[in-house]
């Protein structure tokens, strides 16, 4: 049996406007959470398209559970789950129906009522799917992609517009999810998701690999581990002055400015200084660690929100 | 099995769904029973006439009442004051008033056709009463009997409807039933995410061409039997022929639907492309009423359309119990376009 539950080499698709994936490599060990994480348009869906199947790849080599898609399509199918950006069902199919019947495509399939517990809808088994809210909505499509009990689970933004709770809940499916010893898959273009979940990850933009690895090795590869921010109340000031007497190069990011330095205990005192003599009207200081936000501005010279 | 499971679901779902049962099922009798009763067969429709009371009842007035009587008119006398806010209001098509020696008569001019068709009913009326007050020979009428086109037995409206709206069912559930859900199931990603489980994609096609079979002959039964209770209307043909035209026709346009949904890449387009088959399908092709007046073009071109040979074959063995014999190049029309859209089907039809 392949330790990697997924083997990719020089993976490429061109659309007729655009290369959506230019060349990528992954690999992903069995067990592990693994994330994709880059902005919209950044080739993330259309990479795990190609490896789920949906979508044929201009060129490229994929290992999926050591099997390939030209000879074990079916095999790959009954092994894998996956939750498409957006599962669209009946309006009026229940969670349990969904489940029953998505289940009866498979060789082997769970009971619904285990994946409805598991994915915390007991209570909604039975309405009909037009009465979910969106976190529900997205907990049953996730409740689908583990139906027939699948080694590696694909999970394309699973948390994109759901409000802070509903994703905490997800979250905690996906943890659930990874202690039965199943390998997920998912993209996203939150950081805080990718570092909350994944153990490794892969930057992506513009259809490439940034970097890879996990969420403490991308940040400590960053020269500038730390952020001093100063806040303003409604729009920073111009920062051209200030920054020629602090020496240092600031980043104005809506009413923040951004200040990346690898030692913020002597910058502190220099700067508080400096803000007084040169009355600038900040509203709070706040010293925090990098981010894989900063990783990914660092790389791309872009926030990853753009 | 597979497709067993799928084909109940597709009902059970379906089931669910009101309004797409009421505009099945319950639309196309409500249709027939509403035009049928409108137009209930038998007698012929009355042509009101307004009668303008005059001041003094003359020999000639009673006369030219008495003869309007025998004539399926029906007569509404009013006073000259009443008469006249009547006409001043628009519904008037034809009124009478008496002179010192002859009528006066008035046609609406918005209500042309009836109109008309009253004035000549008047005018013969007319010419008989002169005849009898002088007390010539009357004119003779010629007699009118009522046939359906095959010489079968009077038929009703009702009759001449039942099979259209057998017609419309069939374009509608092609054309909307399957081309737009399916159309509909690409642009939400339902065929994706049935694309990444095993099952194969043709069973769940089947599953749906299946429900939407047992639909249409559920629906057939529905207005068949709805005909026969409410306007004594039954098939005068052998049902067997009945069955080969109605497959025919179901066959044509569900190809026709799945054909048309590969042209579409979402449901607005799909709803501008499909109506562009479907109006000019429902009213030129004789769904409601004949095109006996239209131009002779449109006529022809119509018939290159498969709703119109498809109903006339169907009338043909519904209404006149006739054979299909004559009807095989109409038919043929039909298989043609069924052969077709099932090529069209098979080489465009896209699942994403």
């Amino acid at each position: 049996m392949s330790e990697l539950a997924l083997r990719i080499r020089g993976l490429k698709k061109q659309y007729p406007n655009v290369l959506a994936v230019a060349g990528v490599d992954l690999d992903v060990k069995r067990g592990e959470v693994f994330g994709l994480l880059g902005p919209n348009g950044a080739g993330k869906t259309t990479t795990l398209e190609m490896i789920e199947g949906l979508t044929d790849p201009d060129s490229g080599e994929m290992e999926i559970l050591g099997l390939n898609w030209k000879q074990n399509g079916s095999e790959i199918r009954s092994r894998i789950g996956v939750q498409l950006q957006s599962t669209s069902l009946f309006n009026k199919i229940t969670p349990r129906e969904a489940l029953t019947l998505y289940g009866g495509y498979y060789p082997k399939a769970r009971t619904a009522d285990e994946l409805l517990e598991l994915v915390q809808l007991t209570d909604k088994a039975d309405a009909y799917h037009i009465t979910l809210s969106g976190g529900q909505m997205q907990r049953l499509a996730l409740a689908m992609a583990l139906v027939n009990d699948p080694e590696l689970v694909f999970l394309d933004e699973p948390t994109t517009g759901l409000d802070p709770q509903a994703r905490q809940s997800l979250w905690g499916v996906v943890r659930k999810i990874k202690s039965e010893g199943r390998t997920v898959i998912l993209t996203t273009h939150y950081m805080d998701e990718a570092e909350a979940l994944c153990d490794r990850l892969a930057i992506m933009d513009h259809g490439k690999v940034l970097t890879d690895g996990t969420p403490a090795e991308l940040i400590s590869q960053l020269a500038i581990p730390s952020v001093v921010e100063l806040s303003f109340d409604g729009g920073a000031p111009s920062k051209e002055r200030f920054e020629a007497l602090l020496g240092t190069a600031i980043e104005v990011r809506g009413d923040l400015w951004e200040i990346p330095t690898p030692d913020p205990k002597s910058l502190l005192p220099k700067l508080l200084e400096a803000a007084e003599t040169e009355k600038v009207p900040y509203q709070q200081v706040h010293v925090r660690r990098a981010t894989l936000e900063d990783v990914f501005l660092h790389r791309t010279g872009r926030s990853l929100r753009e | 099995m597979l497709l067993w499971r799928q084909f109940l679901m597709e009902w059970k779902l379906y089931s669910r769904d009101r309004a797409a049962m009421f505009w099945t099922f319950a639309f196309p009798i409500l249709m027939l029973l509403g035009f049928g009763v409108i137009f209930r067969g038998g007698d012929t429709p009355r042509l009101s006439v307004v009668w303008v009371q005059p001041a003094q009842m003359t020999p000639k007035d009673g006369a030219l009442l008495k003869t309007l009587e025998q004539f399926p008119t029906r007569l509404i006398t009013l006073s000259p004051k009443e008469a006249e806010t009547r006409w001043a209001k628009g519904e008037t098509a034809v009124q009478i008033e008496s002179t010192s020696d002859s009528f006066r008569m008035k046609v609406n001019s918005y209500l042309l056709a009836q109109g008309q068709m009253t004035a000549q009913v008047v005018q013969q009326a007319f010419l008989i009463s002169q005849s009898q007050l002088q007390g010539q020979p009357l004119p003779k009428l010629i007699p009118v009997s009522m046939e359906s086109p095959g010489h079968a037995k009077a038929a009703n409206y009702a009759a001449f409807l039942l099979p259209g709206l057998l017609g419309m069912n069939l374009m509608s559930m092609g054309l909307f039933a399957v081309g737009m859900v399916n159309v509909s199931y690409r642009e939400k990603g339902k065929f994706r995410r049935l694309a990444v489980t095993p099952l194969p994609k043709w069973i769940f096609l089947l599953g749906q061409v299946m429900h939407r079979l047992t639909v249409t002959l559920i629906q057939t039964i529905f207005l068949l039997i709805v005909g026969r209770l409410v306007f004594g209307i039954e098939n005068q043909g052998s049902y067997m022929l009945l069955a080969v035209v109605m497959v025919i026709g179901t066959a044509c346009f569900m190809a026709m639907g799945f054909a048309l949904s590969s042209f579409a890449d979402t449901s607005e387009t799909y709803a501008a492309i499909s109506n562009l088959l479907f109006f000019p399908m429902m009213f030129l092709s004789g769904v409601y009423f004949t095109l006996d007046g239209a131009p002779k073009w449109l006529q022809q071109s119509v018939i290159a359309l498969p709703l119109s040979p498809f109903l006339k074959a169907l009338r043909a063995v519904y209404n006149d119990g006739a054979a299909l014999t004559t009807h095989v190049f109409g038919l043929g029309i039909v298989v043609i376009w069924t052969v077709l859209c099932f090529g069209l089907a098979v080489k465009r039809f896209r699942w994403a």
